[in-house]
């Protein structure tokens, strides 16, 4: 009961990503009355998190306020609906894209000429004294770089943040850089709480996005960057392309992999892994895809073929069986330096098993590791895992 | 991956000793290569493009049509004037990515068995270099897109913006994506300006009216790529002519 109270009372003071992992890291979510930028310097899918930030707020039941360049509300407002359901009275548009395409627009904060900064800002004022949004969106600020001089937009910039820092807003401006240089970034950095930079990369024909947070007081939370996906009804989750869950024979990797995923398969031969086992987590806004190796030593060949590209480490080892820590960490030195990894004490259950700290102490690698005790054939321990193991990717400093 | 592979084994026809001729049919563009192709309204720049994409589509390769100048609907009929039926490909070897439903207050392309990637303003330049992308990864890579055309961005960005753009979308093309022709009309940008844009390409294609009002098209430069400058007739709306202009599916070589 009193957990439910707490989220409640956090979802008040702080607008939530609705991500949880991400949620845990911002201690709740971005603070209200502060402005947000969502920032790359080349195209990336970085729309798609301003719309589940506002879409998050709008299912909580929060008035958000959308600031549409680009898009006329019907056609936005059919496009959220890959965020499935939503009370649509909760999100209100400032129509700044049918004048622009010729058409009458049914919406009550219009902007009749996009080529009045004055227009654009009284209208986005007016409807935020009004509606007291506890989220808004600019989409963009590209448009306006575009059509003013800088000064002009860095004003309107200042003057929305005013407003909407006197109403508790949680104000997010999407800009991508085309056309100022670093002074002009700098400006608008110094007029924001947190930058929330994009990245899409394409590599092997496969499209790969990630974002960082960066909170720009001194000392302010600043995130790895964070690779994540978007999926229909879902959203915005974190997402792991590769999980590779690996350790000495016989430690119950394949058992992890199955009791940890919604789905699974394994390639096995008499009871042990010959070439692989995959499956796929859903959990606290994360997707991870999971990939068990094979622990014996033969099948080395395929474990560097799954050694690419990892996002993260499951080490799993039998808690019962020290003298095959020497072989675990071997295997870690194999998928390379620096990755996150978790180690997890398996069959931690069974007599003679060794505790999570006697591990960490005669594992030998060294003092800020992880050690999670698991029972893989009961269930426990994979979850939590693997919540540690993300968190470790998120990271934070 | 298997058909990556295929696409390389596509030699362009211009290899050393030969030359590339007029009109440059799809098999002279080198992988991982941009052109230009300039020419004043009317004078065929579609036409050229849509003998280009037959040519492509029917020799195997996939195509992406970026078009924020003329309905989907339309390009589709004015393909079956040079007998090519898009949608027989489409979703599978071809994909659109519409800029201009949206922007036209047209009724988008909503057929489900066509997908059609749409990009709501000419003015979201962001969201147009995300929509390329994504159709690009969704037939698999290497793709051959068609961009028509360019001159229709500057009627609602900066010549900065636009120059930004194209340079970030033609590096990530011949990066990861294969290759992309912009076409570009002559005479309503200043000189300046079209230099900018040939400076961004590696190759540049011109078209033009001789004084008798027919239509002819030429390699300017193709950097890497020894070619022919003569001026060839750019054909008329008969078929014949069409495949003409378009160059025969069967590509042709000049002996060395």
């Amino acid at each position: 009961m009193s957990s439910v109270a707490s989220v409640v009372g956090e979802s008040r003071e702080k607008a939530n990503t609705g991500i949880q992992l991400l949620d845990e890291k911002l201690n709740g979510g971005f603070p209200r009355s502060s402005t947000l930028l969502l920032f790359s310097e080349i195209p990336a899918e970085k729309r798609i998190f301003a719309e589940h930030f506002v879409m998050t707020g709008v299912k909580n039941n929060e008035l958000c306020l959308y600031v549409d360049f680009f898009r006329a509300p019907q056609l936005a407002r059919r496009e959220l609906t890959k965020f499935g359901s939503y009370p649509e009275g909760n999100l209100v548009f400032v129509d700044a894209t049918s004048s622009q395409l010729l058409l009458p627009s049914s919406e009550k904060y219009v902007i009749k000429d996009v080529g009045s900064l004055e227009e654009i800002l009284s209208v986005t004022v007016q409807a935020i004294r009004e509606t007291k949004p506890q989220r808004v969106v600019i989409d963009s600020v590209e448009f306006l770089a575009d059509r003013f001089p800088a000064s002009k937009v860095l004003d309107f910039w200042k003057e929305l943040t005013t407003e909407a820092k006197a109403v508790g807003s949680t104000l997010c401006f999407l800009f991508i850089n085309w056309t100022y240089d670093s002074s002009g970034i700098r400006h608008m950095r110094e007029m924001t709480d947190f930058v929330v930079e994009f990245q899409s990369t394409i590599s092997g024909g496969v499209m790969r996005s990630m974002m960082r947070i960066e909170e720009l007081r001194d000392g302010g939370l600043k995130t790895n960057w964070v690779p994540y996906t978007f999926k229909d009804l879902v959203g915005v989750t974190v997402y792991f392309p590769r999980v590779l869950v690996t350790g000495p024979f016989n430690a119950g990797k394949s058992t992890v992999v199955k009791n940890l995923c919604n789905t699974s398969v394994s390639i096995d031969r008499m009871g042990t892994t010959v070439a692989f086992d995959y499956g796929n987590v859903t959990m606290m806004g994360l997707e991870a895809e999971v990939f068990g190796t094979p622990g014996q030593e033969r099948f080395e060949f395929i474990f560097k073929i799954f050694a690419r590209e990892v996002s993260g480490i499951l080490l799993v080892v039998d808690a019962t069986h020290p003298e095959d820590f020497e072989r675990a960490r071997k295997m870690l030195e194999l998928v390379g330096p620096g990755l996150p990894f978790v180690v997890m004490a398996n069959k931690s259950d069974l007599p003679g098993a060794l505790s999570p700290e006697k591990i960490k102490e005669s594992i030998g690698l060294g003092d800020g590791i992880q050690v999670v005790a698991s029972v893989a054939t009961k269930g426990v321990g994979l979850k939590e895992a693997m919540k540690v193991l993300a968190h470790q990717i998120i990271g934070v400093k | 991956m298997a058909s990556h592979v295929m696409l390389h084994t596509v030699i362009p026809s211009a290899g050393v000793g030969s030359l590339a001729s007029n009109p440059p049919t799809i098999d002279i563009f080198p992988d991982n290569y941009s052109v230009l192709l300039s020419g004043p309204p009317g004078v065929g720049k579609f036409e050229y493009f849509l003998g280009l994409v037959k040519q492509a589509l029917e020799t195997g390769r996939r195509v992406v049509f970026v078009t924020l100048d003329i309905h989907p609907s339309e390009i589709r009929t004015r393909a079956k004037d040079i007998a090519l039926d898009i949608s027989n490909f489409e979703g599978h070897t071809f994909l659109f990515v519409d800029c201009y439903s949206a922007m036209s207050s047209d009724k988008p392309d909503q057929d489900p068995r066509k997908r059609v990637y749409q990009v709501s303003s000419f003015s979201n330049l962001e969201g147009i270099g995300m929509a390329i992308a994504k159709a690009s990864n969704e037939l698999k890579t290497p793709v051959m897109l068609f961009f028509y055309s360019a001159s229709t961005l500057f009627l609602h960005n900066s010549q900065q913006a636009i120059a930004k753009f194209m340079q970030i979308v033609t590096s990530r093309v011949k990066t990861h994506l294969g290759f992309i022709a912009y076409a570009v009309h002559d005479g309503v940008h200043d000189p300046m300006t079209m230099n900018l844009l040939k400076s961004l390409v590696d190759g540049v294609i011109e078209a033009r009216f001789t004084e008798g009002l027919a239509r002819e098209i030429r390699i300017h430069h193709l950097r890497g790529v020894r070619s022919d400058t003569t001026w060839a007739t750019l054909g008329h709306s008969t078929e014949t002519n069409v495949a003409n202009i378009a160059g025969s599916v069967i590509p042709r070589r000049l002996g060395p």
